[in-house]
């Protein structure tokens, strides 16, 4: 059947599945499956859809997913943060806005020990919106603040995208993640910003309710000081030894999320936490989790093989073809191009599938490539946070229970926010991206 | 519908000891990966072949194991903007589609990842690690076992929907946290 | 079977054929053999033939390219048998640890072992034993391996041993565990990250491979001189998608690789001699073996010659004709100018 017909069928599919309520993992699988079998037949089936899920999970790259989820549990169930987001929350003398600020800020300090933005949502998700509901968010809020906040992982160093790109391209690694860094704290800066906006805009709406609320809380928290003295120093400790192990080689980024899960482990101990109880809730949530990330993952895959197949990212550049002699246009074109398909597909598989089509194009406009990884990062880190499969959202759906439509329509906005004001200010600005590695 | 359920009671049981295998293997994985930079931090030597080990045995056998249990927890993500907003009689007919749409989909990942693992078998897969050779097939029938249990699950929740007035996408609802919007 | 090759039989139709590798698309084997080879084939059938590409792992991840192949997801790919020893467990015999040799000689000489006519065993030829399900194009093999460290310096046997190596292959796990070398394994896309923060001190890597991942700012020092063997390739196709296309294609296609042959090898020594000066204005530091000193030149040397005989003897353990394939492939090196050590030449 012709391409773009198939493309067609295939998208509408998509769209009214995702509608109708269908699982997302299922989605994928079925466009990805049917997809295949209208553009190729039957017989591309089995070389596809025997081996893939296997390969997409024995990955060594990918245990920072359970075992970065395995450390939030722990600590969640240590009771650590709770005792954390307490403390701040005396700091911030009943300023809620604080926490949120403090909860993306947080979500951003993570990302520089995870490589995986959806990980880190679901983990974010679990401790931070319990704290947030209790301080004047509406669900929603809590939600879209607790997958943003994660989401940043995928642009602040680590970053499995930006190792994916780097790969893809033989950039260096390393001068990606230093590229990085600062935007990344600037989507970090615009997120805070568009929860401030939100968390005015809600407070005013329910003024009268929300301060009973928020003395109720305040009310049934006392904790012992002591407790908060041991609890500062273990969460000092883990910051430490996981940035400290990271920076100094004494373990990888991927290997840190085992010895993040590690020291989870002992604080809870040391905080006399440690039962079977203790182990079965851990366990299960963090097994519930990570197959819940790897099944859409492997959807994502064979869907993305369809999308390889059916040739879509090369149609999609043919069409920008006719302003290539305008780089600024033509780069506003491709965040676009990449803004959509990282609506629709996970972004490991839009920067698999994309690159080969798009680096020709950079490298003839003499864009720099490293630039350019850093800028499609960024666009990718949004991503998480779009619908329709806007993966830190639905972890923080999966985890909290909190309808995914909802956060999703305050994410949309915080997403656009960013994806004008970051990647404008790069293409306006590229030293933004550059300087930090040539100055290095 | 009540000899059903307790058949399904049975399968639970199965599910549950799939999640603990995972949970387990989670553990295991973490602790292995301490060890090696343990070992070679202090020793400078790692775990012959352990990255290999890890990826190859520890990952599949987190993932695979508990994902009926994960399928049936009602943890996986949908958009569920629409559903709900339609009449009882079409809301059964849509999830009865989208259940049959899901077994086509699932029986087709069970043949062919069972043909990929019966070949494996026939070439006897395995990968290097440290010098030796570790046999890899064997985790290959991870992958059909486990979609065969969420075809297993469907099928239970295709014949909850026939029997029963209420539609649902799953067999039991879920009893975690779910908030009131 | 993939690729939309309308009717595939009679001469004149135009046949796409889906081509595919997982390495990256700037992977010298892609650029330089592949992509040339393919235009080769389009100029010689005058567009008859056409293909589709896919690069990077978009269609086919590394190693997967002869699966992919049999099961007809893509019908032509650069297969890396080095990496699946466990179906191709003599393909690693061009990685064996040698004196001297540089791409050229590799490359010739692992075309020569590829079309030997020569029977290994059991009436079968070397590719007939290994490859027997593949239409195989020999490529160029990589630039030598060497090893290159971040700074750690061999100045004596004791400095060798206990250095931790990322090694690529299981003939360098048997050569570091022969020569006291702690060998690490990690994901290629992890080692820039673990060598720049000192987790490891070096790998066995070929200089022309550098820039994949960006060794060029990280590797300080490096002997050359010693050699530790040279990853191969060849462009496959599924034999019996061989046998559907017509005869003039597959003369053309014949012919394509031997235009194409020479000038990717030298890619690959182009390759390095670019990146050796930038290395150098780094602060990389580059030691002839011969001017190491004598101990530390006897220990690689031992090394080497216990590496080819344990190997052999692996093969044989599993009931491959190990002996007959490292002295042929031996014997197919020395004949192209490559050097073994002396108790290698005596092997019988
Ligand atoms: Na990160
Ligand atoms: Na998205």
């Amino acid at each position: 059947m012709d391409n773009l017909l198939v493309i067609g069928i295939i998208l509408a599919m998509m769209i009214v599945l995702l509608l109708a309520g269908l699982y997302i993992h299922s989605v994928l699988l079925a466009s990805g499956i049917i997809g295949l079998i209208l553009l190729e037949g039957f017989g591309i089936l089995p070389g596809l859809l025997g081996n893939e899920p296997f390969n997409r999970v024995a990955s060594y790259t990918l245990t920072t997913i359970p075992l970065f989820v395995l450390m939030a549990q722990f600590i969640l169930q240590s009771g650590l943060v709770q005792d954390i987001f307490y403390m701040v929350h005396k700091v911030s003398k009943g300023k809620n806005s604080l926490l949120g600020v403090l909860t993306l800020i947080i979500g951003g300090l993570l990302g520089a020990v995870s490589g995986s933005g959806t990980a880190t949502s679901a983990s974010l998700g679990q401790v931070a919106i319990p704290e947030l509901r209790k301080h004047g968010y509406s669900a929603p809020l809590a939600g879209a603040v607790a997958a943003s906040g994660g989401s940043l992982s995928g642009i602040i160093p680590p970053s499995i995208i930006l190792i994916l790109y780097g790969v893809a391209t033989e950039t260096p690694v390393g001068s990606l993640f230093v590229g990085a860094f600062i935007p990344g704290i600037l989507t970090m800066l615009v997120f805070i910003a568009v929860m401030l906006v939100y968390f005015q805009l809600g407070k005013k709406k329910q003024q009268a309710t929300q301060e009973e609320v928020t003395e109720d809380a305040a009310a049934e928290e006392k904790v012992p000081v002591l407790r908060l003295i041991i609890a500062s120093i273990i969460a000092v400790a883990i910051v430490f030894i996981i940035f400290g192990g990271i920076y100094s080689g004494v373990f990888t980024p991927t290997e840190a999320g085992a010895v993040g899960a590690f020291v989870g482990l002992i604080a809870a101990f040391l905080l006399g936490k440690v039962n079977f109880a203790f182990f079965k809730t851990s366990l299960i949530e963090t097994v519930k989790l990570t197959g819940m990330v790897m099944i859409i993952m492997i959807g994502a895959q064979i869907f993305g093989r369809f999308v390889s197949l059916s040739l879509l990212p090369r149609r999609l550049i043919e069409w920008i073809e006719p302003i290539m002699d305008t780089p600024a246009l033509v780069l506003i074109a491709i965040s676009i191009v990449l803004f959509i398909m990282f609506m629709f597909i996970e972004g490991a598989a839009v920067i698999l599938m994309s690159i080969p089509v798009l680096l020709p194009i950079i490298v003839e406009l003499q864009v720099d490539v490293l630039w350019f990884g850093v800028f499609v990062a960024v666009i990718c880190t949004i991503g998480l946070i779009t619908p329709p499969v806007g993966l830190s959202v639905y972890a923080v759906a999966g985890v909290s229970g909190i309808s995914s439509g909802s956060i999703f329509r305050l994410t949309t906005v915080f997403a656009l926010v960013a994806m004008v004001v970051v990647t404008g200010l790069m293409i306006a600005f590229p030293g933004l991206a550059t300087w930090l590695p040539n100055s290095m | 519908m009540k000899g059903v359920w307790k058949a399904y009671r049975l399968f639970h049981y199965l599910k549950l000891i799939g999640i603990w295998i995972s949970g387990i293997a989670v553990v295991a994985m973490m602790l292995l990966i301490v060890y090696d930079v343990m070992m070679r931090t202090l020793f400078s030597s790692s775990i012959r072949g352990g990255f290999e080990i890890i990826q190859n045995y520890m990952m599949p056998l987190v993932v695979f194991p508990g994902l009926a249990y994960v399928y049936s927890s009602g943890v996986l993500p949908k958009m569920d903007l629409l559903l709900d907003r339609f009449g009882a009689g079409m809301q059964k007919a849509i999830i009865l589609l989208m259940i049959l749409l899901e077994l086509f989909v699932l029986v087709l990942i069970v043949q062919f990842s069972w043909a990929y693992a019966m070949d494996g078998l026939e070439r006897e897969i395995a990968f290097p690690a440290a010098g030796t050779l570790y046999p890899l097939y064997p985790f290959f029938f991870l992958i059909p076992i486990a979609f065969g249990m969420i075809v297993i699950e469907n099928l239970f929740i295709l014949i909850r929907n026939i029997l029963e007035k209420k539609p649902s996408l799953l067999m039991e609802e879920p009893k975690g946290p779910v908030e009131d919007l | 079977g993939g690729g939309e090759s309308e009717g595939g039989g009679s001469e004149g139709e135009t046949i796409t054929l889906r081509a595919a590798t997982g390495l990256s698309a700037q992977h010298a084997w892609w650029e330089a053999s592949m992509v040339p080879w393919m235009e080769r084939v389009e100029e010689l059938t005058d567009g008859q033939v056409q293909f589709e590409t896919f690069t990077g792992g978009e269609l086919v991840s590394v190693p997967d390219e002869g699966d992919a192949l049999q099961s007809g997801t893509v019908d032509v790919a650069l297969v890396l048998p080095i990496y699946q020893p466990d179906q191709f467990p003599m393909a690693e015999v061009t990685m064996l640890p040698l004196n001297h040799s540089d791409t050229l000689i590799a490359s010739n000489a692992w075309k020569k072992l590829l079309e030997s006519e020569e029977e290994l065993a059991d009436g079968q030829t070397y590719t007939e034993m290994q490859f027997g399900d593949f239409k195989v194009f020999p490529v160029s093999t990589t630039q030598e391996y060497s090893i290159s460290t971040t700074g750690k310096e061999f100045n004596s046997v004791s400095d060798v041993e206990g250095t931790s190596l990322r090694t690529p292959s299981r003939i360098h796990e048997m050569y570091a565990a022969k020569t006291g070398i702690n060998s690490v394994t990690m994901p290629a896309v992890e080692i820039y990250d673990a060598l720049s923060r000192g987790t490891f001190e070096g790998a066995f890597y070929s200089i022309a491979d550098w820039t994949g991942y960006g060794f060029q700012d990280l590797f300080r020092y490096t002997v050359t001189g010693i050699n530790f063997g040279h990853f191969n390739a060849f462009i496959g196709m599924s034999q019996s998608r061989w046998d559907e296309l017509p005869e003039n294609v597959q003369e053309a296609m014949t012919q394509a690789n031997e235009d194409i042959f020479e000038a990717g090898a030298q890619e690959w020594m182009d390759r390095a001699e670019a990146i050796i000066p930038e290395n150098e204005e780094n602060g990389g530091k580059f030691v002839e073996f011969s001017e190491l000193d004598q101990e530390v030149q006897d220990h690689f040397n031992t090394g080497i010659e216990d590496t080819w005989t344990d190997y052999a003897k692996l093969l044989e353990d599993n009931g491959l004709p190990g002996n007959e394939v490292v002295k042929m492939w031996r014997d197919l090196l020395i004949e192209e100018g490559g050097e073994v050590p002396e108790a290698v030449m005596n092997l019988e």
